[in-house]
Order: C-alpha cells, then sequence, then structure tokens
C-alpha cells in the first residue's frame, strides 16, 4: 500500500482490546480498552491503584494479561519480554530513567540495539548522538559519562534513546514528577517533537493542569477500569476529578464518632530539603488524622522524618508539648512514636523469621534477661495475646512469616508496632494489596485502637477509605500540606482537587 | 524427628556427612574412635574452629571477613614483638596482641561502616594489610621463649584430657549456640542478614550491631593467634596463612547462607566436625596436605553450589506443575 | 563547576582523569626515590621494572576484565602455576616447540581453567568470591597431583625458554626495550581496544554499572561474565609462561599468592570494585606503581623488605575509600538535584481550610 491510497482518517497505531489482569486478592485490570493514534498525546489519570501501572507493565512485556489482546499496526502485539516490546516499538519511560551511570551518554542512547556488528563505531555513535540530542534540544554532552546528568537530562537520554529506536508507542509514566518548572516546558517541546514524528505518546500524570497543556485526549482510569476517554477539549480539571474519584464508600467500615483527647503530637514548621516543607499539624489522643495526595507528595517522608529513619532538617516536633528531637528510630520508639511502612516486603517483616519473632521485633528489649537471654516464654505469650486479636491466621507462631498471606503479613506486622505500645501510630498504607476481608478487620482494628487512646496518622492513596477512617484529613501536594479537611468538608472531590491541584 | 529433619534439612544432610565420615575413618583407623584421638582432632584445627564461631554470626548478618587469618597473625606478631622488649611483662604483651586484633577488627568496621563499602573488599585489604604487617614487625624471624605457663594453656591437657585452649573453642561453641539462637543479639543478627532494611526500621542499630560483630571478629581471631603461639612455641610472620579457606568452608558447609538472614550453629557444628573428619581421613589415607586443601575448595564451592541448583530444580518444578494444572 | 575555564576540565572522561592521576603518582614516587637514593634513576633499575611488572601488569588486566561486570577472581594465582608448570612439561617433552606455541598452549591451559570458574559464577549462580576462593585452592591441587611432586627444572626447558626474559629489541643508553615488556603492553592495549571498541567490551561495562538495567535490555550477562573469565583464565596463562621463562625451576606452589597483587594493581589503577568503570591502562599503571614502589621501597636502607603486603594493603583502602567517595559525590549531586527542582514549587496557595480544619475539632 503506498502512501496515496492511505484512508484520510488515521488507523490507530495500538490497540487494546478487553484486557484483564488479576492479582490474587486484586483486579489490577478490568475488561479495558484503549486505542492510541499515532502522532497523539494520549493523557492517562486516575487514582492510585486505578491499574495505570499494570497497563504499563502489560504494554512493555513485564506482565501477560490474564485475558484481551493487544493489537501493533494491525498485528497482534505478544512480547516476550521489555527487550522483545522495545524491538517492536514500545518503550516505556519511567519517573526515575535505569540507565547505565558509568556509561557515556551516546552509548547510553545505542546500547539496546542489537546485532550492529562487532565493533562499537565510536565516532558516528558520537555525532549520531550529538544530532539527537540537538533536535531534541538537550544540552548534554554525549561523551560524558550518564552519571553526571540530572534526573531531566537521563529522561531526554531515554528520549533519544527511543527515537533512535524507531518507537512508534511510548509511555511515559509521570516523567514530570521530579522535574522543576523550567525542566518541565523542555520535557514538554521534546515529547512535542516525538509526536510531531507520528509517535503516540501515553503520557501518564498526576498533575492535571499538564494534561491541558500537552495531551491531544485524556482517559480516565478508576478501579481498573476504563472509565472515559475524550478530547482534551471536552474535559475541564473538574470533570476529571469526578470521573477519578467516585468510587462508592460504603463497603468501608463506618466508624462511630467520639471525642478526641489532648494534643499529643504537635509538629510545627518541619522540613526536609527535597522532600517536604513547613509542614504543621497536630494530632490528638484517639483521634485518626488521615495523610491523603498523591505518591510522591511526602506523605511517607513526614512519616520517615518522624520515625528517625530520614530526620527532617527544620521545625519541631512536640510531645505532650515538650520539644523532642527525633533522629534515630530509637528515639522515636522511645518516645512512643511508631511507623508502619507500606513495604511489607522490603521494610516491613523479616520474612524467614518466625511470627513471633516479627512481632517482638521492635520490642526485643522488654523480652531481653540477665546476659542478654530473649524469655521466649513471655515473648510467646505476648505474641500470642495480639495474634488472637488481631485474628493472625498461622499455623503456629514459630511459622516463619513468609509463609503467611498477605493479609495476615499485614496483621503480623501491625501486631509488632502495638507491642511497641505506642502514643502516636503511624500507618503507611496499611491496607495495601491485601483482601476484603482481612482491608475490614484492619479498619475494624484501627478504629479500636484510637478509642483506646493511641493518636493515629493513617497514610493513604485509597480515597475512599481515608475518608471512612478519618476524623481530619490532611492532604498534601509536591511536598507541602495544603489543606486539613474536617470530616464534614472532607468529600472525595475535595480532597482530589487539592490533591492534584486544582483550585 | 520427621518434623525436624523437615525443617532443619541441612543440619539432618551434615549429620548423614559426618555419620559417614566416622565410619570411613573408623575403617581407615582403629585408633580413630578414642578419646584421645577425638581430643587430638579437635585440638590440630582448634584455632580455626574458633574463629568459624565468629564468622558464623557474621555471615549470617550478611557480611564476610576474609581477613581472620591475617589478622591472627597479626596479633601473634604484636604479642612475640612486645615479648622481645625487655621491660614489658608477658601478661601485658599478651593483651597487646589481643587489643591489636580487636583494633584491626574496628578499624574495618569503621571503614565499612563509615563508608558503605563493602566487607568483601575492605577486609581483602585487610587480609593482605595485616599479613603485611606481621611481616613488617617478624621480618623472617622467629620469635618463641614463652613462659611456661604460656606453652603449658598451648600444649598441656589439664581438665582430663583437654588442652585448656581446646576448652575454650567447647566454651566458646555453648556461648555463641546460646547468644545466636536465643539472646536478643542473636535475633537482630538474624534479621539484619535477612534484610538490614527491615532491621532498620525496626529500630536496630544496623551500623552499630556491624561495627561490635566486625570489632568481636578482630578480637576472636587475636586470641585465635595467641593461642596458634602457644600451641606452636613460636611466632614467625607466616603464622596462620590461608587459614580463612578453612573457615569460611566450615561455616558456608554448615548451611549459613553467603546471601546472609539463614544458618545455625547446630549446622556449623557438624560442619566443623565433617570437615575435621574429612581433613583426618585424608591424612590417614596418606593424602598430601595441598590436596586435602583442594577438597575443602570444592566442599566450599559445593556448599552454595547445592543449595543454588536445589532452588533452581524446585523452581522448575513447581512452574511445570502450575503450567500442567487445570486453568 | 562553571565558568569555561573549567570546561576542558569537564569534558575530559573520568578514567582519563584516574590514568593522568597514576601517571602523576608514579612520576612523583620516582622523582621521590629519585632524591632519597643516589644513582636511583639508571637504567638497570628500568629494565628491572620493566621485566618484572609483566607478570602483575598481565594479571592486573585479567582482573580488571572481570572486575568490571562487578565480579573479582582469586584464581589467578593458582592458574599461573598450572599453567607455568603445565607449559614447562609440554616444552620438556617437545624441544621444538616455539615459543609462540608455547604461549598459546598456556594460554589454553589457563582459558580451560578460567572456563571453570565462569560456569560455577555465570550459570552456576555461586557469587565469584566464593567460586575463585575455593579454585584458588582446588587448582593448586590439580598441579599438585599432576606433578606429583616432581619439578620442572631449567635444564630440561630448551635453550630459548631461560634467554627469553633478556631479548632485548632495541637499547638507548642502558635503557632496554624488552621483548617481555612488548607482550605485556600488547596485550594492554589490545584489551583497552576490545573493552573499549567491541560490543561486547561496552556491555560488560553496562552490566557492572547496572545489572538490573542490562537485564531489562537482555544484554545477555551469564554468557559475557563466562567469557569474561575464560579471558582472565588465558591471561593467567599468558603471564604463566612469563613465570616459567623467569623462574626456570616450576614447583607446584608456582605463582601462589600473585592473586593479591592482582587485585591490588586494578583496583589501585582505579577498577571500581562496585563495577561499570575503569580501563586495562588503569589496571596497567597500577601494575606499574605498585611494582616501582616494590623494587623502591627495597632500596631505601631505612624501610625493611618485609614493607611489601603492608603497603598493598594500604594502597587498596585508600584506593577503595576514595572511588566510594567519588561514588557517593556523584549520587548526591544527583539527589540535590531532584531536591532543587522541588524547591522550584510555587507559593503556598493560601488555606483557609487549615486553620478552619483545626478549629473545627478543639
Amino acid at each position: 500500500m503506498d502512501e496515496s491510497s492511505r484512508p484520510p482518517v488515521e488507523e490507530p497505531i495500538f490497540e487494546i482490546e478487553g484486557v484483564s489482569k488479576r492479582f490474587d486478592a486484586t483486579q489490577a485490570l478490568d475488561d479495558v480498552s484503549l486505542q492510541l493514534m499515532p502522532g497523539e498525546v494520549h493523557g492517562l489519570v486516575g487514582e492510585n491503584g486505578a491499574g495505570k501501572s499494570t497497563l504499563i507493565k502489560i504494554m512493555t512485556g513485564i506482565y501477560r494479561a490474564d485475558e484481551g489482546r493487544m493489537v501493533m499496526g494491525g498485528e497482534p502485539f505478544e512480547p516476550a519480554d521489555a527487550a522483545a516490546a522495545q524491538d517492536s516499538g514500545v518503550a516505556a519511560i519511567y519517573q526515575e530513567p535505569s540507565i547505565f551511570p558509568d556509561l557515556t551518554v551516546a552509548e547510553n542512547i545505542f546500547i539496546g540495539h542489537q546485532d550492529r556488528g562487532w565493533l562499537v563505531d565510536w565516532k558516528k555513535m558520537m555525532s549520531d548522538a550529538a544530532y539527537l540530542l540537538a533536535t531534541l534540544d538537550i544540552d548534554a554532552d554525549p561523551a560524558m559519562p550518564a552519571a553526571g546528568l540530572s534526573v531531566a537530562g537521563q529522561q531526554a537520554v531515554e528520549i533519544a534513546k527511543a527515537i533512535s529506536l524507531d518507537t512508534k508507542v511510548l509511555i511515559m509514566d509521570e516523567p514530570t514528577a521530579a522535574l522543576s518548572a523550567h525542566e518541565v516546558d523542555r520535557l514538554f517541546s521534546q515529547v512535542r517533537s516525538l509526536r510531531d514524528r507520528g509517535v503516540a505518546v501515553l503520557f501518564i500524570t498526576h498533575r492535571l493542569d499538564e494534561l491541558f497543556v500537552i495531551c491531544d485526549r485524556i482517559s480516565v482510569f478508576r478501579d481498573g477500569r476504563h472509565i472515559s476517554t475524550r478530547p482534551v477539549a471536552d474535559v475541564s480539571e473538574e470533570s476529571l476529578v469526578r470521573e477519578m474519584v467516585g468510587r462508592d464508600p460504603s463497603d468501608f467500615f463506618a466508624r462511630e464518632d467520639h471525642p478526641a483527647g489532648d494534643v499529643v503530637l504537635a509538629v510545627d514548621e518541619l522540613s526536609l530539603a527535597g522532600k517536604f516543607a513547613d509542614v504543621t499539624f497536630e494530632v490528638r489522643r484517639g483521634e485518626v488524622l488521615g495523610f491523603a495526595g498523591l505518591v510522591g507528595a511526602g506523605r511517607t517522608d513526614i512519616g520517615l522524618a518522624l520515625f528517625g529513619i530520614a530526620p527532617a532538617d527544620r521545625g519541631t516536633v512536640r510531645l505532650d508539648g515538650e520539644p523532642i528531637i527525633i533522629s534515630s528510630p530509637n528515639q522515636a520508639l522511645a518516645n512512643g512514636i511508631a511507623y508502619m511502612s507500606e513495604d511489607r516486603r522490603g521494610l516491613g517483616l523479616s520474612m524467614s523469621q518466625s511470627v513471633a519473632a516479627n512481632i517482638t521485633l521492635a520490642t526485643l528489649e522488654r523480652y531481653t534477661r540477665r546476659f542478654g537471654f530473649v524469655d521466649r516464654a513471655a515473648e510467646e505469650a505476648d505474641a500470642a495475646t495480639l495474634s488472637e486479636r488481631l485474628g493472625i491466621k498461622t499455623p503456629g507462631l514459630a511459622t516463619p512469616v513468609g509463609n503467611l498471606s498477605g493479609g495476615n503479613q499485614q496483621k503480623a506486622m501491625l501486631a509488632k508496632w502495638l507491642n511497641a505500645e505506642p502514643r502516636v501510630l503511624i500507618l503507611d498504607e496499611p491496607t495495601r494489596g491485601i483482601d476484603v476481608g482481612a482491608k475490614a478487620d484492619v479498619h475494624k482494628f484501627i478504629d479500636e485502637l484510637a478509642r483506646s487512646g493511641i493518636a493515629i496518622i493513617v497514610i493513604s492513596s485509597d480515597l475512599p477509605e481515608v475518608l471512612a477512617m478519618s476524623d481530619r484529613v490532611a492532604v498534601m501536594r509536591e511536598g507541602r500540606l495544603r489543606a486539613i479537611l474536617t470530616k464534614e468538608d472532607a468529600t472525595q472531590e475535595r480532597v482530589m482537587e487539592t490533591a492534584v491541584g486544582v483550585v | 524427628m520427621a518434623e525436624w529433619v523437615r525443617t532443619h534439612r541441612w543440619e539432618a544432610l551434615m549429620l548423614v556427612v559426618v555419620a559417614i565420615t566416622i565410619v570411613v575413618n573408623a575403617l581407615l583407623s582403629p585408633f580413630y574412635l578414642g578419646l584421645d584421638n577425638f581430643v587430638n582432632l579437635f585440638w590440630l584445627s582448634n584455632e580455626k574452629i574458633i574463629v568459624a564461631l565468629i564468622m558464623t554470626f557474621i555471615i549470617i548478618s550478611g557480611e564476610i571477613d576474609l581477613s581472620v587469618s591475617s589478622v591472627m597473625g597479626f596479633s601473634a606478631a604484636v604479642m612475640a614483638t612486645l615479648h622481645e622488649i625487655e621491660a614489658v611483662p608477658f601478661g601485658v604483651a599478651v593483651l597487646g596482641g589481643l587489643a591489636a586484633g580487636a583494633l584491626a577488627g574496628l578499624t574495618q568496621g569503621l571503614v565499612i561502616t563509615r563508608f558503605g563499602l563493602p566487607s568483601l573488599v575492605v577486609t581483602l585489604a585487610g587480609l593482605i594489610g595485616f599479613r603485611g604487617g606481621a611481616r613488617v614487625l617478624m621480618e623472617d624471624e622467629s620469635v618463641g621463649d614463652f613462659p611456661a605457663w604460656f606453652d603449658t594453656m598451648g600444649q598441656q591437657k589439664i581438665a582430663g584430657p583437654f588442652p585448656v585452649a581446646l576448652l575454650i573453642f567447647f566454651v566458646g561453641l555453648a556461648v555463641a549456640w546460646v547468644l545466636l539462637e536465643r539472646s536478643a543479639l542473636g535475633r537482630k543478627v538474624y534479621v539484619t542478614g535477612n534484610s538490614a532494611d527491615v532491621a532498620r526500621y525496626s529500630g536496630v542499630d544496623v551500623d552499630g550491631l556491624k561495627l561490635r560483630l566486625f570489632t568481636v571478629s578482630g578480637l576472636v581471631s587475636g586470641v585465635a593467634g595467641v593461642l596458634f603461639a602457644a600451641r606452636l612455641g613460636s611466632v614467625r610472620g607466616s603464622l596462620a596463612e590461608f587459614f580463612e579457606l578453612d573457615i569460611i568452608t566450615m561455616v558456608l558447609l554448615g548451611g549459613v547462607s553467603i546471601f546472609g538472614g539463614v544458618g545455625s550453629m547446630l549446622g556449623v557444628a557438624l560442619a566443623i566436625f565433617a570437615v575435621l573428619n574429612i581433613r583426618n581421613g585424608l591424612g590417614l589415607a596418606n593424602v598430601d596436605g595441598i590436596i586435602q586443601t583442594g577438597v575443602i575448595g570444592s566442599l566450599l564451592i559445593g556448599s552454595v553450589l547445592v543449595p543454588n541448583l536445589a532452588q533452581r530444580v524446585r523452581v522448575r518444578s513447581r512452574r511445570l506443575s502450575r503450567a500442567h494444572a487445570p486453568p | 563547576m562553571t565558568g569555561s575555564s573549567t570546561s576542558a576540565v569537564r569534558r575530559m572522561r573520568p578514567d582519563r582523569i584516574k590514568e593522568l592521576t597514576l601517571l602523576g603518582i608514579i612520576a612523583v614516587t620516582v622523582v621521590v626515590f629519585g632524591l632519597l637514593i643516589d644513582g636511583y634513576l639508571s637504567g638497570r633499575f628500568f629494565n628491572r621494572v620493566s621485566t618484572s611488572v609483566v607478570i602483575v601488569a598481565i594479571l592486573a588486566a585479567a582482573q580488571a576484565l572481570v572486575i568490571v561486570s562487578r565480579n573479582i577472581d582469586l584464581s589467578v594465582g593458582s592458574t599461573v602455576g598450572v599453567a607455568a608448570y603445565l607449559t614447562a612439561d609440554f616444552l620438556t617433552a617437545n624441544q621444538w616447540a616455539s615459543p609462540a606455541l608455547a604461549i598459546l598452549v598456556a594460554m589454553a591451559v589457563g582459558a580451560v581453567f578460567g572456563s571453570f570458574n565462569g560456569l560455577l559464577v555465570a550459570y552456576g549462580k555461586v557469587p565469584a568470591i566464593i567460586v575463585t576462593l575455593g579454585t584458588l585452592a582446588l587448582f593448586r591441587t590439580v598441579i599438585s597431583l599432576y606433578a606429583g611432586g616432581v619439578n620442572v627444572v631449567a635444564g630440561d626447558l630448551p635453550d630459548w625458554v631461560l634467554d627469553f626474559n633478556n631479548v632485548t629489541i632495541f637499547s638507548i643508553r642502558g635503557f632496554d626495550l624488552r621483548m617481555v615488556f612488548v607482550i605485556a603492553v600488547f596485550v594492554v592495549f589490545i584489551l583497552q581496544w576490545a573493552l573499549r571498541r567491541l560490543r561486547v567490551g561496552r556491555r560488560l561495562y553496562a552490566i557492572g554499572s547496572n545489572p538490573d538495567a542490562a537485564e531489562q535490555a537482555s544484554l545477555a550477562a551469564p554468557r559475557l561474565i563466562f567469557l569474561s573469565f575464560v579471558g582472565s583464565g588465558a591471561l593467567a596463562g599468558l603471564a604463566g609462561f612469563m613465570f616459567m621463562i623467569r623462574a626456570g625451576t616450576i614447583s607446584a606452589t608456582a605463582g601462589a599468592g600473585l592473586e593479591l597483587e592482582a587485585v591490588a594493581a586494578a583496583v589501585v589503577g582505579g577498577v571500581s570494585i562496585f563495577g561499570g568503570s575503569g580501563t586495562i591502562f588503569g589496571s596497567f599503571l597500577g601494575a606499574v606503581l605498585i611494582n616501582t614502589l616494590e623494587l623502591s621501597l627495597v632500596r631505601v636502607p631505612a624501610v625493611s623488605e618485609f614493607w611489601r603486603d603492608a603497603t598493598l594493603g594500604i594502597l587498596i583502602l585508600a584506593a577503595v575509600i576514595l572511588d566510594a567517595t567519588l561514588h557517593r559525590r556523584f549520587s548526591r549531586r544527583l539527589t540535590r538535584e531532584i531536591a532543587g527542582a522541588e524547591d522550584d514549587l510555587g507559593p503556598i496557595p493560601a488555606t483557609p481550610a487549615l486553620e478552619g480544619g483545626g478549629a473545627a475539632d478543639g
């Protein structure tokens, strides 16, 4: 077929048809369909957990869909792995680019090119790279190691790589998250030049304003389902937010109001360079303070600062009115502040250790007797009590915690921090990746804890959850606390608008 | 029993290996099965097996210490050098040797924790550097003439058939066993080796723990070096050279994972016994020392390779059974 | 770094900077010893260094080859012994053999033993340190079994063997250019070229620089790692040949301890122990520096000859700490730039809800 015989209406370059994907308890993608046109920038938005990452991983061959199929240029598209997807013209650029820091910029652009003979033609590679970088208006020396580049520079290198590989479909996953305003402008001009070359760009971002600057069409995902796809002219920030949220909160545990006590923790102008700035809030006895916001808004960093993993560099923290200094987890624990990580596997549990050992890990000193012996009877008694209280299903307390189901692991992690008898308990994504039953258990338990007088901070990207569980909701965006809403004021729309910056 | 075997597969395997080596040794020599011979068996490798105890902690915590044999030599050399000085009482010289060992370990621990360097490289530098230190101190001389009590400690059987030095191993084994599997410290060692991040996020002072482990590793190597000097009756710059191979082999053969977090003192104790039996049996069969070393080297590789391959077979069969399962 | 005056420095590759720094250190070392020792800067001394550096220089290249992909080869010393012994044995039986054939035999022997390491590391997934610590002992055992306590003595070897070390290509005022030195330099050039110009060479760097990204890009990591160990073995074989012509009499313990010197030379030569960076030229300069120091220290009366190992240990530690510090500076700079990006945040919008929320709860 020659150029002239092409129909004027363009065919989609890439089609996703009825794709579904399930992980144990979660339906990550549910019968999703999407079409990408050549030469369009297609925005994709959705809450955390809406299924965007899963879609990227299926498109780039990292996961395989349970159902449905993908079509590229009229042919079925079934990549075996990321390299195969890249060879057939589908590539992804992530928020943190995966580069080879010791290799030169030029090599990073061209290393993926397979089967081009034995020799590296440095001169040609350098001039090709210089040409590519120049057309993209990227100020980088192709002969320097990529380690010297900023994040923006590394992304630019990945864009150059995509062009050199003749990429047809380029997925950009929150590429602007770590960029300054000036760098974002430059990135956009690079994206436009990609578009002008006929590349279909799938652009994922949490910054809604960016969508209107760069995108031709915008799709919204929610709970693993495709909600809408419209030309940018037909959508407003408000309509997007409405479509992104709109989940039914009725399946959540309904908390009864109960009065909060005195202020336990007061945080004043807390800052950590590059993470968060001037954060001020307080939590009371028996209160649940929710932290809403997008991933990377600085919520976890505040948790880590209060727990002494990455201490703040400015501001004060008061406990019962007394200023305290927290420079290590030990100090935090001594002050009654506990932090439950969102990363169960990497940071939360010691998987090959027993359930009991994990539950007592943060409080080992309490069970340490003369000569450093661990009093295993006392340890197991406490572990048994907590295990029963939380309803942890395990063959035994000596079972390695890694053998438990996700929900029970989560409960074991919660038990570990309860055992520390904290006065302030920070829970980071307490129900991520666990099934509905376990989720309800955890919610019920958080309520019980609050009633018993613990001040609780819940960091959650699950909007209905954070609204159902919290007495007040703090909303963060880009490292700053933008609002603290009362339960009455905190609607899904209001919180999401604040989180994405539609005001 | 079946339950124990299921949860202690490697220890069970080691038990079988030990049993086989006992039988083979007994067949090779009619004298093997005597108490005196067993005492000798351990005594002749006493210094290595003492260091293997602390090496178990180090490897379970996810690190490695390649410098132990050089630190042994260095400590003994410091002791001998101090002994040469008239004004220094011998007790002080011994303490000096032990302090040198602890200091060597502390230095390496500081470099590892402060600069975030892999212990592999730092202790490789230590392996070369502290051996160099021993050579500088001793040159090509041999220093002996230690007080009688010192030689007695190293050479005489005091408590029944046991030399004092050997008692140190058995007491050490008991202490290490309890510490590793019953104490808070041991718990932290396992958790750190399993994931240093989880440990940190649970309030464990990971850097402090590593610093302590490397310092104690230096101190224990110092003790072993001094004991070796007592047993030999003299010190040379090459004292304890190349011991690290046997020591690390004993620990890994004992089922301790080179990646940290996994292992037991029982496994290491059995592996120590197995290695000693193998060396003894090879000796009885008139096998040359250098060939024995090759056997140990093969054991070292095998102790990591075999679990790796087993793991891969298990993963593959699981994948196969999943593939054949009905949809 | 800003301003045009620094742009020349900025444009220089870090590897080149490392190499020039080493050259500078070598020059300073020579000058300092020249001032300390009378008649230090003589042709004889140059000839001694240039012949004795050959073995370590080749082994350092072998080590660099595996370290760039985040591995290590502690068995090179034993491989030297194996290759030296077997080659000497071969020459005893085949007196007619030429030097080129002998070199080929030595390298083939080394490659076979290296492939054993490569197999276990690349496909058995056993850490290189464990494999090569084991084969350090195992290879030595193989040679002992083969030798059965018999040494190959110089008298049994063809006549050219012992003369080979002194074959001089040309000589200017006592400064000889020896054949062995030329071979070593040739090897260094070939390898430097291969690692820089061959696609597989660059991939080896990529694997060491970011193993996860390398796997994502399907860079065939196991096969390349296997080949790098075969190469390391072959080079150790060549070093074995050099050992043979130097020693004449070959026992089963030939080459023991050389592995540590090789690692030291590579690391001091700027080959990063974290993988991904360093050059063969650098490792060569590292070998030259270490060798010069060793041969020079011996001639300073106040310093005992036993300082050798201690110096090596200190040099390695210094090189590694320096490397780690540079590494960290790079990553810190990156995070600072990310931080800078967030500092660009616009002014905080006034949020009446902030006070409202607090008050409503009181």
